[in-house]
């Protein structure tokens, strides 16, 4: 009987503990609202002092939630935050990034109530997707300093206008390559047709060297690829890329009418499968930066400005070219690719909408903040600055982008949700070498995903 | 009277803690799941549209994918409840003689069956593509030069059989079980009647497994149907979508196509599908059992 006591004791102990722990997030919710009542009716009394009212607001302790993607910085943005801290000491910022998975758990998170004061999503086309709960920067002092055409990728596609986010970086995209084997294969110039592509890629090959290393196991490398080749069919058909992507996602588009994706793009992808890893599905990016940093192969695929410290750390020596993609037979077509991919927004309905700001403008206005992206993250600015780069790749696209011209971020007008299918249709061609398949799936899967949005 | 009481309170005392965490985890979200099939939501706005029953016409009419994910998961299945318990029940038999290392080779085993699957999953995918390149370095073999991630056809058989490495463990242990606890009277009977080997198994051992096999082909079965975590630790559904599951396509198109509502038909429909084959199996079976 006692043992049955007990037991029932127990048992109703745990049910008690779980309907308080359900009860608490309506407690917690409703703690917050009080906070909100407590801090407006403070303001109020501040107000009626008319005493620098936004200076006393950040003078409280509080939180800011940041939950980004990007890992790679991570050890770069807790830097920026420990210096942030020095500037106001009553701001904590609770910063947290995952590895994988992002856009998932920030749903959850979105869903649940539980938003991020700063959180991150693809630039672009998804800038849509998240702007209700985005905040609009237009007017803000960070406005006078970010670069024009990472503000360009924050706008709103829709409306055309506004300010949604902020970039942790500008980037470059194009063929990162190295220059001791092009010196030895006595290659000067950069291939930048593709028939001089493939007259390089035999001599590189007779010279012992793995021309191409592709990483094509990566869904976004594919996409990377792509965008200059779509960048390039925009411009010999006579329109803007954004209006040929809106061609494809209402299917009035077909692969086929643009002999610069028909023929060149699977023309180039047959060529890096030819020349390039014996296992390219199975070759991802480590496979790429171990590919190129021990100098086996000559030219890394579908990536950018941030394998550069990566590759350095393989081999120091290393002496890194960087060019864009020779998408047909103009020379002057083979341009690198800059702009934002990334774009980091402001919770809109935050309870800390001022402090959060606050850090935001002091990130992209302060001295430090500038120099931060250089210095510490060592990334492309996205702001305008004068300070001069110590990456190779970022020197030569800055150099390329003034003399050559940079060709337009074509990913910034999709989704990643498209592009990870796109990723899957170009692996399956690299299998089955099925062109008109590929062709039929890429025109009837951009409909379906991007048409309905 | 107060007695029956009692119990009745004891019943519901019992049961509660269970039956809320199933109804927080389980139920709530399967009935709000039904309605989100009934619209059009993208999961990060704040609402949903309702649009009736399009997404179902979606799934069957204009969508590819899908109906191709259920092939793939239905040939899996197929092959893994299969390979499975016919490697199984091969190894339990092994297993039960008395030999000298007979447990510790049921503990090596069972030993993967308590990893979990994403670490398998990265295990093999290690295997396949690193540990193979190796192999064919040192032997020169033809079979460990071949993509077995990367081709399409290949990489069916290298999902399948690390599905089936991982989990075969379990279902030994079940079978060892069913094994033991067959009479051996009824076994020394069989000998005395004159039945070799080969008989005494099919005979004698086989059916009297009946409980045990029912079992392990319902939970091969469910395990099958529901296959995801091997997969996306190891192809993502890739190359392509050679081995896009449907529990895998469900995902993808909830999360990374950002259509919610198409995403929760789709696991609707695949609910109905798996509750009217696993019943339809489960029925079959048995309905074979044999009882001493």
């Amino acid at each position: 009987m006692k043992r049955k006591l007990i037991s029932v004791l127990l048992c109703s102990a745990m049910v008690i503990s779980m309907l308080a722990g359900c009860g608490k997030e309506t407690q917690e919710s409703a703690e917050p609202a009080a906070a909100e009542q407590e801090q407006a009716e403070e303001s109020k009394t501040q107000e009626t002092e008319a005493t620098e009212t936004e200076q006393a607001a950040s003078d409280e302790p509080c939180e800011i939630y940041m939950f980004i993607s990007s890992p790679e910085y991570a050890d770069a943005i807790n830097e920026l935050i420990d210096a942030y801290k020095e500037v106001a000491p009553n701001v904590t910022i609770n910063y947290e990034t995952t590895q994988n998975d992002y856009p998932t758990l920030l749903k959850a998170k979105l869903n649940s109530g539980d938003v991020p004061d700063i959180f991150s999503s693809t630039s672009g086309k998804e800038i849509d997707v998240y702007k209700e709960y985005s905040y609009d920067l237009t007017g803000q002092p960070l406005q006078e300093t970010i670069q024009d055409s990472v503000a360009d990728s924050m706008k709103s596609p829709s409306e055309g206008t506004g300010l949604y986010g902020i970039a942790i970086k500008g980037n470059y995209f194009g063929i990162v390559y190295n220059k001791a084997i092009f010196e030895e294969c006595g290659i000067t110039e950069f291939p930048a047709t593709l028939a001089d592509m493939e007259k390089a890629c035999e001599t590189i090959a007779a010279a012992g060297y793995q021309p191409f290393t592709t990483g094509f196991n990566e869904w976004w490398v594919h996409k990377h690829i792509w965008q200059h080749f779509l960048d390039a069919a925009a411009e010999n058909a006579g329109m803007d890329v954004a209006e040929l992507v809106a061609k494809f996602e209402k299917g009035e588009a077909k692969v086929a009418d643009y002999p610069e994706l028909y023929n060149n793009y699977f023309g180039f992808i047959d060529l890096a499968i030819k020349y390039g890893d014996d296992k390219p599905l199975e070759t991802a990016l480590d496979g790429e930066l171990s590919a190129f940093g021990t100098g086996k192969a000559a030219m890394v695929l579908g990536q950018g400005a941030w394998i550069e410290a990566d590759s350095l750390a393989i081999d120091p020596e290393l002496q890194i070219g960087f060019n864009g993609y020779p998408v047909s037979d103009d020379a002057s077509q083979c341009q690198v690719i800059s702009g934002s991919d990334q774009s980091l927004h402001v919770y809109n309905d935050s309870e800390v909408l001022q402090q959060t700001l606050d850090f935001v403008n002091w990130w992209y206005t302060s001295d430090y903040g500038q120099a931060w992206f250089n210095d510490v993250a060592g990334v492309v600015p996205p702001v305008k600055t004068s300070q001069t780069s110590n990456f190779a790749i970022i020197n030569q696209g800055d150099e390329l982008s003034a003399s050559a011209g940079a060709a337009p971020l074509a990913i910034c007008y999709s989704t990643d949700s498209w592009h990870q299918t796109f990723g899957e249709i170009i692996q399956e061609y690299v299998s089955t070498g099925d062109k008109d398949a590929a062709c039929a799936k890429i025109e009837a899967q951009w409909k379906e995903i991007e048409g309905a949005q | 009277m107060t007695r029956k009481v009692k119990k009745q309170v004891e019943t519901i005392v019992f049961s509660m803690p269970a039956l809320i965490l199933v109804c927080m985890m389980m139920y709530i979200p399967f009935v709000m799941s039904g309605y989100y099939s009934l619209t059009e939501w993208n999961g990060i706005s704040k609402e949903a549209k309702f649009i009736g029953l399009q997404n179902f016409k979606t799934i069957f009419l204009e969508s590819s994918d899908f109906v191709q994910s259920l092939w793939f998961t239905m040939k899996y299945t197929l092959v893994f409840v299969i390979a499975s318990n016919v490697l199984a029940i091969a190894l339990a038999v092994v297993l039960t003689k008395k030999f000298r290392f007979a447990n510790f080779f049921r503990g090596v085993f069972f030993i993967p069956y308590i990893m979990s699957m994403t670490i398998v999953g990265f295990i093999w995918k290690f295997i396949f593509t690193s540990g193979f390149e190796k192999l064919y370095e040192i032997t020169g073999m033809g079979v460990w030069n071949l993509s077995w991630l990367g081709d399409t056809t290949l990489v069916f058989y290298s999902v399948a059989f690390v599905g089936v490495w991982q989990s075969l463990g379990f279902y030994i242990v079940l079978y060892i079980a069913g094994l033991q606890a067959i009479p051996q009277d009824v076994l020394e009977a069989a000998i005395v009647d004159g039945a070799n080997g080969r008989q005494k198994f099919f005979k004698v051992t086989l059916p009297l497994l009946g409980p045990s096999f029912t079992t392990c082909i319902f939970m091969s079965l469910t395990n099958g149907l529901k296959v995801f975590d091997i997969i996306l630790a190891l192809t993502k559904g890739g190359p392509g979508t050679a081995t896009n599951s449907v529990t895998m396509q469900i995902y993808k198109e909830a999360f990374t196509n950002n259509h919610y509502g198409t995403g929760s038909a789709q696991s609707i429909v695949y609910f109905l599908f798996v509750l009217i084959v696993t019943q339809l199996v489960l029925k079959a079976f048995s309905k074979k059992e044999v009882d001493l």
